[in-house]
């Protein structure tokens, strides 16, 4: 459960880029979250709403998106859809040589008065 | 904060440098958080019609588009680091695990050894006391201790403001002994060249399965504490293929620092790093 010292980092950044921007609220936050990236999606969003106290994200929507976690299969190349880092390849059992997809852990955008 | 492993502040930690002279280096986190309350009042002008007086009032909302990693501070700074080990011909290693794993006891052990041939330092993560450090002190090694406080893990600005302090030499290896803990660290890049996972037998043979973003982002494994292979359930062959499904380039060393097992493959290693 380290959710919330990763909310803390969010916290971070949203503060430096509205400084940046000169803005000094911030009503909406769009964060992806990927199925493959470490992060539990809904303790993250429990624990930022409940450390954006006395900050800029004090009043802000957080919007989440999840993207769906895929693998390369090392057997027959081929792209699969990866739920768990554990999943191997439908067509010949194999694991995946690398994640393509789903290791994402971003904010995409804030939405300002 | 964090009922579990203990999250925190990440801006709340110590370093204790080797000389103790408990000049502690405290991070403040200054949050800008201003109530800018200007009175906006709406004295309409009537010569000037309805032209608004503050501008800025009225425009429209303002997108803010970032695609920005949420560790790309921690990041950037990782890779600052990292040109920093570059430029002094400095191997750094990123040493993680769960509590006990044996971690400290190899350092020790590997000082001992290596102490007459190469350069060693040693950063010391851990949430409270010194311990460590003064353990690696007493074998030989300058060592600084990163007390997290309620943080559980290392992150690359703490590595920085310690690197000012140990004063590392060229041509020398810099150990970052991680906060025990398989979670958290394994998000924080340090700029270490190398990560090196360290699970001892009387964990279980499935711990790559229950943290597998550790073993994932790893280059070593070392599986400590085989002379007690005789006395616990554990299959090396079944930690080994489970943490090879997770990272099929996962290189291991199975290795007791009590009997001396694997340390001659385990010092082998290090000289292919550089
Ligand atoms: N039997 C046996 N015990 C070991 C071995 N290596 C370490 N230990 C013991 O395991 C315990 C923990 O060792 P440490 O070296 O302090 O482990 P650590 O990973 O540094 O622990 P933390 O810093 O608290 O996370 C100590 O009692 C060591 O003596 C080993 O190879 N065999
Ligand atoms: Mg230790
Ligand atoms: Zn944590
Ligand atoms: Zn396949």
């Amino acid at each position: 459960m380290h959710e919330l010292s990763l909310a803390l980092e969010v916290i971070g950044l949203a503060q430096r880029e509205a400084g940046k921007n000169g803005v000094s609220a911030i009503q909406e936050i769009l964060i992806e979250v990927g199925d493959l990236s470490g992060v539990e999606a809904d303790s993250f969003q429990w624990g930022l709403e409940m450390l954006v106290k006395g900050t800029i994200l004090e009043d802000a929507v957080v919007n989440i998106i999840r993207t769906p976690g895929k693998g390369k299969c090392i057997g027959c190349n081929i792209e699969f859809e990866m739920k768990t880092r554990l999943d191997v390849c439908p067509e010949c059992q194999c694991f995946p040589s690398g994640i393509t997809g789903g290791k994402e852990f971003r904010v995409v955008s804030m939405l300002a008065e | 904060m964090c009922d579990t492993c203990g999250c925190g502040n990440p801006d709340e930690f110590k370093i204790h440098d080797h000389n103790h002279d408990h000049d502690h280096d405290h991070s403040h986190s200054h949050d800008h958080q201003h109530d800018h309350d200007h009175g906006h009042h709406h004295d309409h002008n009537p010569e000037h019609g309805h032209e608004p007086t503050h501008t800025h009032e009225h425009l429209p909302k303002k997108v803010i588009s970032l695609n920005m990693d949420i560790l790309s501070e921690n990041n950037r700074l990782a890779e600052r680091n990292r040109g920093w080990f570059e430029g002094k011909h400095v191997l750094c290693l990123n040493m993680v695990s769960s509590p006990g794993s044996g971690k400290t006891s190899i350092l020790e052990k590997t000082i001992h050894s290596l102490i007459s041939t190469w350069k060693i330092f040693v950063i010391e993560g851990d949430q409270q006391t010194t311990r460590d450090a003064d353990r690696i002190e007493k074998s030989g090694a300058p060592a600084i201790q990163i007390n997290t406080g309620s943080g559980c893990h290392l992150d690359a600005k703490m590595i920085s403001l310690s690197l000012k302090k140990l004063e590392i030499s060229d041509h020398s290896i810099l150990f970052i002994e991680n906060v025990g803990n398989l979670v958290c660290p394994a998000m924080f890049d340090l700029g270490e060249q190398k990560r090196v996972v360290v699970i001892s037998v009387t964990e279980g043979d499935d711990k790559p399965l229950k943290y597998p973003y550790m073993f994932q982002t790893s280059n070593l494994c070392i599986i400590n504490k085989t002379d007690l292979l005789p006395y616990v359930d554990f299959s090396v062959e079944t930690a080994v293929k489970y943490a090879r499904q997770l990272n099929p380039n996962l290189e291991f060393i199975q290795m007791s620092s009590k009997t001396g097992e694997g340390m001659a493959e385990w010092y082998d290693w290090l000289g292919k790093q550089f």
